[in-house]
């Protein structure tokens, strides 16, 4: 092989491998960060659940906000459903804003699971899960509890349950509001 | 002739492609979907998520949609990741280009690297007087070294 080939071919080469290196360091340095309690919570702007424009997070600045995760095949997001709307509306007095996520399903399922359980609270599509990536879920349900400033004040994997972690979620929430 | 028979032979293939776009089934569509959690194809995860999607598949092939129109379907419902296989437009053209050009790279490399090894294992032959191909002499320096060498060797 000439030598200018030779050296052209060693460069492509050379090159290459630096390439593919720049990129395993490109994707280490912009893994999503784990979400920690007391760090600001993932902002997201998603298409809401009834088509009706969208919903960001940040359009709830200065409200306490629960933010649960859920999905129809999901079968403790039935279980929690009446607990969630019940804490809604003894919650919505004192400004707090629930907002569901549903996470990787079909539309009109997901309308026909909100209509059956009567859930009144706003509901935003995350139709790919990349949000839920955001908030590192490992499942759904997942509930979050986000203070006036955006700060993630607790999170609670699985479903809220009136006997459970009822007390747990109030005193978060309530910490929320003295934020 | 040689067309005629290629016809007869990809006639066949072309007829199960229309009849698989126009009238799909679960199974093949299993193939070529993801589960979004699970992260394989549907074919592959019993996941309650999974199932949620292929009973939206079965009610799309119930309700007469073909193979692109139940995809796009997908698509709008949960982004692009949902096909196993990448889009063949924009960025993710790539996933399917550069396989192909990978392997003509080393194709041409392959065959470079062959003819370079074929030509160093010719014997160098040299005419002799009469045409009579000979080896090439060894370079004197050479031959007076491997002489003294032999000498050494024999003592």
């Amino acid at each position: 092989m000439p030598k200018p080939l030779k050296l052209g071919a060693q460069a492509v080469a050379v090159a290459g491998l630096a390439g593919l290196f720049a990129l395993l360091i490109w994707k280490i340095t912009h893994r999503p960060r784990p979400v920690k309690v007391g760090a600001a919570a993932p902002a997201f702007d998603l298409q809401r659940l009834d088509g009706n424009g969208r919903l960001a997070l940040a359009s709830w600045n200065g409200h306490v906000r629960v933010v649960n995760f859920w999905a129809t095949w999901c079968g403790p997001c039935k279980s929690e459903s009446p607990a969630l709307q019940r804490l809604w509306e003894q919650y919505r007095t004192r400004g707090v804003v629930f907002i569901g996520v549903d996470s990787t399903d079909v539309a009109s399922d997901a309308r026909r699971f909100v209509r059956k359980h009567g859930l009144t609270y706003p509901m935003v599509r995350d139709r790919d899960g990349s949000v839920g990536n955001l908030y590192d879920l490992t499942g759904v349900p997942e509930t979050f509890v986000v203070d006036r400033h955006g700060r993630l004040v607790e999170h609670f994997a699985g479903p809220i349950d009136l006997r459970d972690n009822d007390r747990a979620f109030k005193r978060a929430v309530d910490r929320a509001l003295q934020s | 002739m040689a067309a005629c028979a290629a016809a007869l032979l990809v006639l066949p293939l072309a007829g199960t492609a229309v009849a698989s776009e126009a009238h799909p089934t679960l199974a093949e569509l299993e193939g070529e979907v993801m589960c979004p959690i699970c992260h394989t194809t549907l074919d592959q995860s019993n996941s309650a998520a999974a199932a949620r999607i292929e009973a939206f598949i079965v009610r799309r092939i119930r309700a007469g949609d073909t193979k692109s129109e139940i995809k796009r379907e997908l698509v709008d419902q949960f982004g692009p990741a949902i096909l196993a296989e990448p889009p063949k437009h924009g960025f993710d053209l790539l996933a399917w280009l550069l396989p192909i050009v990978g392997i003509l790279v080393g194709g041409v490399v392959l065959a470079l690297a062959a003819w370079r090894w074929s030509r160093r294992r010719e014997p160098e032959l040299v005419l002799a007087a009469g045409g009579v191909a000979l080896p090439r002499p060894l370079d004197p320096e050479l031959e007076r070294r491997l002489d003294e060498e032999l000498r050494l060797f024999d003592e």
